[in-house]
């Protein structure tokens, strides 16, 4: 016979429940680890100091090899919104005013939000993938064994990298949005580059280059060490890799737009 | 004495996986850890090596570096043997200003000849037998000059022929450096040609201490049981 107990266990109502629970302890959990990585590698940097030569090789694999990928995806953004708000800022006379919509649209949220996103996708899945293999193969076990620190060996040169080399290549990637998006409003409603580039200038201030660079430090850092904390934690074997990997790159992506939206609030209202 | 391990315990949410346990390994000896899969083996070696922590008791170590010679090696990957073998010597931070380049290069060749494979500095992981990522593995343990020495089943996934050679280094090993060896094994050969005495777990507990000849003697249930390896037993595998 069920007593009471027994049926509301069985229940759809608890299981939903008792999903959403689970759920909630996974998301708490997940960014006291975020935390206490952040913390612990901050206080690895002052007791180690910062191994210089991985740390440039880390910062060559940041910026090296994502940069194709992050000017293919923001260089594309831009030529898809120019060529859809040229054509009508040109029928309404608006066309001295392209150039600087374009610089604007860039610098403050394109070029590093797109940016952003394909570092997530090149270089935060692969930090994710890497941590976690060298988990699941004992190799971050040995690290410790070894008397070596795992979190300062391996998260230090990954976060500065990222903290160092995103600012870098949202420059790049801006001035490379920029450019496109004046090739792309010639081409699409025939805009001379002269009007296009003499208006660049004129909406953007210092305000936002410096808002620009820190926002990109932010993200570089926040993508390194949430894709570092995944790996780290992984368990198991191949499907443990598998999903830290989804885990770096979903957290990745939501805490980027939640900076992104912080920054917005905090210097653009 | 060189590690005594005193009423060890330790339990993974519920469930109580070393359940009271204590005994002692001295410098030069070598311990076998011997018991069916899930009996808690590698996790007595986790917990005297620090890697994970424990709930209750006291594991008392002499001072000096504990070294581990892990399942599957767990060589690094992405560095070649010697940077491999050089790891702790380059990185850490007491160490690091101790050696240049030239004298790193010097031990590093003095450990590669003492496991037997000279020459390899520049090979990867990738490019070596299971049996000599073993061999590199016990390599960079050493370079430390420990003394204690923790192997998780050192002759897992190998060859007859392998398995012997890396018992002798063991045996070896212990006459070189005169640490205090910790073997965890299933392996009936790894048993009686390396180890001083043996202890048995399951279930968490030490079910049998003795030496290996008197494992082979089979005078209780548990030893019986063990080695002829049968389903009949006081142990009863778990699903």
């Amino acid at each position: 016979m069920f007593t009471i107990a027994q049926y509301w266990k069985k229940s759809a109502t608890y299981k939903v429940f008792s999903s959403l629970g689970l759920e909630t302890k996974h998301f708490i959990s997940t960014i006291g680890q975020i935390a206490q990585m952040g913390l612990r590698m901050t206080k690895r940097i002052f007791i180690d100091g910062v191994q210089f030569r991985e740390l440039f090789v880390q910062c060559e694999r940041f910026g090296i090899s994502s940069l194709p990928i992050t000017l293919s995806i923001v260089g594309m953004t831009s030529i898809i919104v120019s060529s859809q708000v040229a054509n009508e800022m040109v029928k309404q006379g608006g066309s001295g005013l392209i150039g600087m919509l374009m610089t604007i649209l860039t610098v403050r949220e394109v070029g590093v939000i797109m940016s952003g996103f394909a570092i997530i996708s090149m270089i935060g899945s692969s930090l994710a993938s890497e941590l976690a293999t060298m988990r699941v193969t004992e190799q971050i076990d040995a690290i410790d064994v070894l008397g070596v620190d795992s979190v300062g060996h391996l998260f230090t040169p990954r976060v500065l990298s990222g903290i160092i080399m995103m600012p870098v290549i949202v420059i790049i990637a801006s001035v490379f949005g920029v450019i496109l998006g004046g090739v792309a409003s010639n081409i699409f409603s025939g805009l001379s580059y002269r009007a296009y580039f003499t208006s660049v200038w004129l909406g953007l201030y210092m305000k936002d280059l410096w808002v620009c660079l820190t926002k990109a430090a932010v993200f570089g850092g926040t993508i390194a060490l949430i894709s570092c904390t995944c790996g780290y934690f992984a368990k198991g074997g191949a499907k443990g890799v598998g999903l830290a990997t989804t885990k770096a790159v979903v957290w990745s992506f939501i805490s980027i737009v939640i900076w992104d939206m912080i920054f917005a609030m905090l210097f653009f209202f | 004495m060189s590690i005594e391990v005193k009423n060890l315990v330790k339990s993974f949410e519920d469930k109580v996986i070393i359940n009271d346990i204590s005994f002692k390994v001295n410098d030069g000896e070598i311990l076998a850890i011997v018991g069916f899969s899930g009996s808690g083996k590698s996790t007595v070696l986790k917990l005297i090596s620090g890697l994970i922590p424990y709930d209750n008791g006291e594991i008392i170590t002499s001072e000096g570096d504990i070294a581990m010679v892990f399942q599957y090696s767990a060589l690094f990957d992405s560095l070649n043997v010697f940077e491999n073998i050089s790891f702790a010597l380059r990185e850490r931070k007491e160490l690091r200003k101790l050696y240049n380049e030239e004298q790193l290069h010097e031990i590093v060749a003095q450990k590669l000849e003492l496991v037997g494979l000279q020459g390899i500095e520049n090979k990867f992981p990738s490019e070596l037998s299971g049996g000599m990522q073993k061999r590199v593995s016990f390599a960079r343990a050493i370079v430390t000059q420990p003394n204690t020495i923790l192997y998780d089943e050192p002759t897992a996934g190998l060859d007859p022929m392998s398995s012997t050679l890396i018992e002798d280094y063991i045996v070896r090993l212990k006459h070189e450096i005169n640490a205090a060896s910790i073997v965890v094994t299933h392996q009936m050969s790894t048993i009686t040609r390396t180890a001083d005495r043996v202890i048995m777990l399951y279930d968490g507990k030490i079910v049998f201490e003795g030496t290996p000849d008197e494992l082979l003697k089979q005078d209780t249930p548990y030893t019986k049981q063990f080695v002829t390896a049968s389903l009949e037993g006081p142990m009863q595998m778990k699903a």
